[in-house]
């Protein structure tokens, strides 16, 4: 079927009047107009023509309605086959619907006839396979939508694809499928999870039951096995305590312990008689050695005494010798001294006599230096007084040499200050006639013929005879200033020198020079007589005058005391040095004394020592004798002793064996009782560990347990087999359901491909079986969910989906119209090209309408453009 | 002439901790019963010594109730006398054990803890060859040959282990001469520690156990009366049914067209028996999936008369065809994972565990696509 012209009156907002669509053709047709242009109208008027019953009032209907109401009429020219027709029908009041053979002009059917025709056309309605080829603005059949459209839609896409391809049911498996695998499914979400055995379950139960089976089992195992080897152990226990205990072992020990003891009391009675023979041996030894030494003393000592005789006189005359010497040094000594303390008066004396002298020659030459000095401080006070009167009337007269030339230059700036100012003043000139000379007085004062008077301010002439004149200057007197500090300042000068005039001034500079010149005169005259300054002076008269208090007159003459004074200097060192080489021969004498006793003194304790050895001479050779015949005596004895010692030793027993074989016959005893004693101690432990276990019958429960963990380990390799079972059979319906929906899908799939690789590199596409429409995509190896991608792509999606399900239609020899309703809203300009190129190419055999309201986007898309014109029934 | 029991292996006190629910005390307490109904069948027969040849004890130290409530039973049975010998699980090395029994027993029980004969009555010696430990490592019967008996006396050996590498304990080098009878001039030498039955030759035998433990020998259990009538004569004996459970393993081969429900109620013993049977059955042979399925079901069905069952069909062969891919799905998906697993489980070049799996997958889907056809 092919829509060639679509009419309508009396729709929405055509209220009254109709807009004709002309010329729609094959392949693509584009009706590009802004929104509100009445597309979407157009779009549901034709949807009304083919989906609404003419006499129905649904929602689609009232919706068709322009607001002032009135009756929509809807009319499409179409192409079937060969034939053409045209399909009018109007709604409400005066419904109809029309189908009229266009190239005969023929009623072909009317009301009800002519719905079915429709249906004919379209094939079951509203759900049949024109139906999902209209894609609406905003609808990209991939988002949600009511149930019924969805069914309705879906419905549409199953019965195409079934009409291609089979039954799904039969494909797929269908509800027995679906059971079978929630069934097993079921099975095994009861035993195991993805993550393993489920917490809970049957297998996890038995897992565990034989985990704890298990570690019971080794527990217990471990029990019995501790149980046996008490047992083992208590047996040989008793074996080794019925060994030890018996009665003949105890009677061996025993007696060995006997038969040690006995040989180690013999041998200790052996080692007791040697100890004493030795000791014995020892003492006789002892003895005799005493006595060899007491002989060869006394024979040593006999020989010294008559070896010492000779020394002992020797030292005796050297003795004597030296306490001559020492007298003769004394003497000498005695008399030296004697010489030197002679030497040393004398030359004491002799030194008073000239220290006496000398003081009183430095007595006299004091005296006569002090009236000297007294002389010569009269002078110096004297000069000083007459200095300080000087000074004091330099004082009086002196004038500073530069307030002279100060004055005189003032005087000089006076004059000059004073001729001017007198040049300025008014003055008065008497020329008297006749001889009226000297009457005119001029403030008492005569004025002289022809000599000018000048006068400051005012002044009174009195001329006798005539009256009084007064005479008035009347100018300021600003111009006399410096004359009046002029004066000021000499007044002031001359005050302070205390003189009236220049002068004077200078008279008193005079005087005052010549002054000056006593003073400095004055003043070098006291200088030379006391250079230090008069105090000093005056203090080494004071000094002089106490030191020259005694005077003593000088006796003797100098000179012979002087030389008298060395002889008994030289007189003294000559004595003084005798003195001292007598000194060291008396030390010497001395020492020998000392050396000499002393030799003599140990010679003389030598020969006392001895004597009292040796005792009396007269009995000296019987006592010798006594001695030699004791030692004798004693050499035998010992002899004799040491013969007895060596029998003994020869014959001895070794102690410290015998002990030590004692030791171990007592420890072999001792420890077998230990042992005993040991074994007892085990024996009755393990006694009560094995009675405890026995009575725990743990052997029982081992079995038992063993028994128990073999059943689990059977039941746990019964549940891995029944979950691989299971496993294996959901892994197989998975990969043959997989394989069916392929199958089943195939058709659109073939047709989808080319369209899809129009617009997007190496994409693939899945279907959701149940609805029949694009699931998932997979770009670059990554799946996504359709409704997770971007509007554009999906609506791309949704428009090549209903393209690939309308050449299945065109190839199941039912073409129809694929209507795009403002489809591409999402999609940039580059997409919609692209998507162009796709409707281009699948306009071949198809015709597409497109409404859009993307006019520039559309513009160089390329199709039949289409044009909305006014168009009245 | 001396009449007496030879029973052994009973085994007092093991608990069975392979079972769950109160299989395992019901099967502990069918042991502690054999006293009662050996001491029963003595009196029947007219045997007043019932030999018991090792094993009394399941464990060297069983628990004092076990030990205590076994000996009151024995005193109870009086004037039966009781003879006791240590075998590989109660052995002498178990002290505490046989000094408490020492201490313990009854006047008519008797302890043969030493290699010296008794006299059971007389003119009738027992040898006793007491095991000494777990493994002795030698023969303990050996000294019955050198054992001087006045003449004329009925020499009679009692005798706990293995007569060749069977043991019950697995390999064994302590192992008692076949013809110790021979040698040491026994009338008869009852020994233990096989738990079934076997005649060794005609003066030596083993009774088994009276109670049967496990399914390794499928005979119930049984003691054996003895009568000696003089030194020349070969002993009588007969067995005497004592067992309170039956051990049975039972196998059905199943052909491929056979019904394997009707196969197994055939085999079944008489319901009023099961309850007091433990039986394992060993499905083998050929079997279609849906048949397997069937087979699987009636196992289900059956298990509440029993005292156990268990089915065993490892050795079952799953002969799958197009038909029986049918059953779950002509085509489709389903088909599709069917066959992929059929081939699996038929594929030589995979392990036989990844077979095996695959298998047992194809069956469940079978059985899960049945449920949902239904």
């Amino acid at each position: 079927m092919k829509i060639s012209a679509l009419r309508l009156f009396n729709i929405k907002r055509f209220a009254g009047r109709g807009v004709a669509i002309e010329g729609i053709g094959d392949g693509v047709n584009v009706l590009c107009a802004a929104n509100e242009f009445g597309k979407s109208t157009s779009f549901e008027a034709l949807h009304a023509l083919f989906f609404q019953p003419y006499s129905g009032t649904a929602g689609p209907v009232r919706n068709l309605r322009p607001y002032s109401g009135g009756n929509p009429l809807v009319e499409a020219d179409i192409a079937h086959g060969d034939q053409r027709f045209r399909i009018t029908k109007q709604y409400y009041r005066g419904g109809f619907a029309r189908v009229t053979d266009l190239a005969s002009g023929r009623l072909v059917a009317q009301a009800d006839e002519a719905e079915n025709f429709i249906n004919a056309l379209i094939k079951g309605g509203p759900a049949g396979p024109a139906g999902l080829l209209w894609v609406r603005q905003g609808v990209t059949g991939i988002e949600k939508r009511s149930n019924a459209e969805e069914d309705g839609e879906k419905q549409v896409r199953a019965s195409l694809l079934e009409s291609v391809q089979g039954e799904v049911e039969a494909i797929t498996g269908g509800r027995r499928m679906a059971e079978i695998m929630r069934a097993v499914a079921g099975e095994l979400d009861k035993v195991v999870t993805k993550r393993g055995p489920k917490a809970g379950g049957r297998y996890a139960t038995a897992i565990e039951a034989r985990d704890r089976l298990a570690a019971e089992e080794a527990r217990l195992a471990a029990d019995v096995a501790a149980l046996r080897e008490a047992l083992d152990k208590r047996a040989s226990a008793q074996k080794r305590l019925a060994e030890l205990d018996g009665a003949d072992e105890r009677r061996e020990r025993q007696e060995a312990v006997a038969a040690a003891q006995a040989n180690f009391e013999t041998a200790q009675a052996q080692g007791e008689r040697l100890k004493t023979a030795e000791a014995e041996l020892k003492l006789a030894r002892e003895r005799r050695d005493v006595a060899e030494r007491a002989l060869d003393a006394f024979r040593t000592a006999l020989q010294k005494t008559t070896d010492l005789a000779a020394p002992l006189h020797e030292a005796e005359r050297r003795r004597d010798e030296a306490i001559d010497r020492r007298g003769e040094a004394a003497e000498t000594i005695a008399k030296a001294q004697a010489a030197a303390d002679l030497a040393d008066s004398q030359e004491q004396e002799a030194r008073e006599l000239l220290a006496r002298l000398d003081a009183a020659l430095r007595a006299r030459e004091a005296t006569e230096r002090l009236a000297e000095s007294r002389q010569r401080l009269n002078e110096a006070e004297a000069k000083r007084g007459a200095l300080e009167d000087a000074e004091a009337q330099l004082a009086l007269v002196s004038i500073p040499p530069d307030a002279v030339e100060a004055l005189q230059a003032l005087e000089i700036e006076l004059s000059g200050l004073r001729a001017v100012a007198e040049a300025a003043r008014p003055s008065v000139v008497v020329a008297y006639v006749g001889d009226a000379r000297g009457e005119v007085t001029m403030d008492g004062t005569p004025l002289a013929e022809g000599r000018e008077r000048s006068y400051d301010g005012q002044a009174q002439l009195i001329v006798p005879g005539i009256g009084v004149i007064s005479l008035r200057s009347n100018r300021a007197q600003s111009g006399d200033s410096r004359l009046e500090k002029a004066e000021e300042r000499q007044r002031t000068l001359l005050a302070s020198m205390g003189v009236a005039t220049l002068a004077e001034a200078r008279a008193r500079q005079a005087q005052a020079q010549q002054i000056d010149a006593r003073i400095r005169e004055l003043r070098g005259s006291l200088s030379s007589l006391a250079p230090a300054g008069l105090a000093k002076l005056r203090e080494e008269v004071a000094a002089q005058a106490l030191a020259g208090a005694e005077i003593v007159e000088p006796e003797g003459d100098a000179a012979a005391l002087r030389a008298a004074l060395t002889a008994a200097e030289r007189e003294r060192s000559e004595a003084r040095l005798a003195l001292r080489e007598a000194g060291p021969a008396r030390g010497r004498a001395e020492d020998a004394v000392v050396a000499a006793e002393t030799a003599l003194a140990t010679l003389r304790a030598e020969q006392a020592h001895l004597e009292a050895q040796l005792g009396p001479a007269d009995q000296r050779g019987a006592r010798e004798l006594a001695l030699s015949e004791e030692l004798a005596d004693r050499s035998r004895q010992a002899e004799e002793t040491q013969v007895r010692a060596a029998e003994l030793r020869a014959g001895a027993v070794d102690l410290v064996s015998a002990e030590a074989a004692l030791k171990r016959a007592r420890s072999v005893q001792s420890s077998a009782e230990q042992q005993i004693v040991a074994l007892r101690e085990i024996v009755a432990g393990l006694n009560a560990e094995i009675r405890a276990r026995s009575d725990e019958a743990v052997e029982e429960s081992w079995r038992e347990t063993a028994d128990a963990l073999s059943a689990a380990k059977l039941r746990v390799a019964a549940f891995e087999k029944e979950i691989a079972t299971l496993q294996r059979l959901s892994a197989a319906l998975d990969e043959a359901r997989t394989e069916a929906r392929e199958l089943y899908l195939k058709p659109v799939m073939a047709e989808l491909g080319p369209l899809l690789s129009l617009l997007f590199n190496d994409v693939s596409v899945t279907f959701d079986e149940r609805t029949l429409l694009p699931q998932t995509i997979s770009r670059n190896g990554q799946e996504e969910e359709v409704e997770r991608l971007s509007g554009g792509m999906r609506e791309q999606l949704s428009v090549l989906t209903r393209l690939a399900f309308a050449r299945l239609l065109a190839r199941d020899g039912r073409p129809a119209p694929v209507i795009l309703d403002d489809a591409l809203v999402y999609s940039d300009d580059e997409r919609i090209e692209k998507m162009f190129d796709a409707l281009h190419r699948q306009s071949r055999d198809q015709q597409i309408i497109v409404f859009s309201c993307r006019q520039r986007a559309f513009q160089k898309l390329g199709g039949n453009i289409l044009a909305m014109v006014d168009w009245e029934p | 002439m001396f009449r007496f029991i030879h029973s052994s292996d009973l085994h007092l006190g093991k608990r069975f901790g392979n079972f769950d629910g109160d299989l395992p005390g019901r099967l502990r307490e069918a042991r502690h019963g054999i006293i009662g109904r050996l001491a029963q069948h003595a009196r029947e027969q007219g045997a007043d010594t019932i030999l018991l040849a090792g094993d009394t004890f399941d464990t060297e130290t069983p628990a004092p109730d076990i030990r205590r409530q076994a000996l009151a039973a024995m005193r109870d049975h009086a004037p039966v006398r009781w003879v006791i010998l240590p075998g590989n699980h109660d052995s002498l090395q178990a002290a505490q054990l046989w000094s408490t029994l020492k201490a313990e027993a009854p006047e008519n029980v008797v302890l043969a803890v030493e290699p010296a004969a008794i006299q059971l009555a007389a003119g009738v010696a027992l040898l006793p060859a007491p095991c000494t430990t777990r493994r002795p490592g030698r023969d303990m019967s050996e000294w019955m040959d050198g054992a001087a008996t006045a003449e004329g006396t009925l020499r009679v050996g009692l005798a706990h282990g293995a007569i060749r590498s069977f043991s019950e304990e697995g390999a064994a080098s302590d192992v008692i001469a076949p013809d110790r009878a021979a040698c040491a001039g026994l009338d008869y030498l009852a020994l233990g520690d096989w738990h079934g039955p076997l005649t060794v030759d005609a003066r030596t035998r083993y009774s088994g156990t009276p109670e049967p433990d496990r399914f390794k020998h499928g005979r119930p259990g049984e003691a054996l009366l003895v009568n000696l009538a003089g030194r020349s004569a070969l002993p009588e004996v007969s067995a005497l049914p004592t067992a309170s459970f039956d051990w049975q393993t039972l196998d059905m081969h199943l052909l491929e067209g056979d019904d394997p429900a009707r196969a197994m109620e055939a085999l079944l013993p008489p319901p009023a028996r099961r309850r007091q049977t433990l039986l394992k059955l060993v499905a083998t042979g050929h079997s279609r999936l849906s048949s397997r399925t069937a087979l699987t079901e009636a196992v289900a069905r059956a298990v509440p008369d029993f005292a156990l069952l268990e089915l065993d069909e490892n050795g079952l062969v799953t002969a799958c065809e197009a038909g029986d891919l049918d059953l779950i799905d002509r085509a489709g998906a389903l088909r599709e994972a069917a066959a992929a697993l059929l081939a699996e489980a038929e594929d030589d070049g995979r392990s036989a565990g990844e077979r095996e799996i695959a298998r047992a997958a194809l069956a469940r889907l079978f059985s899960y696509a049945q449920a949902v056809a239904s």
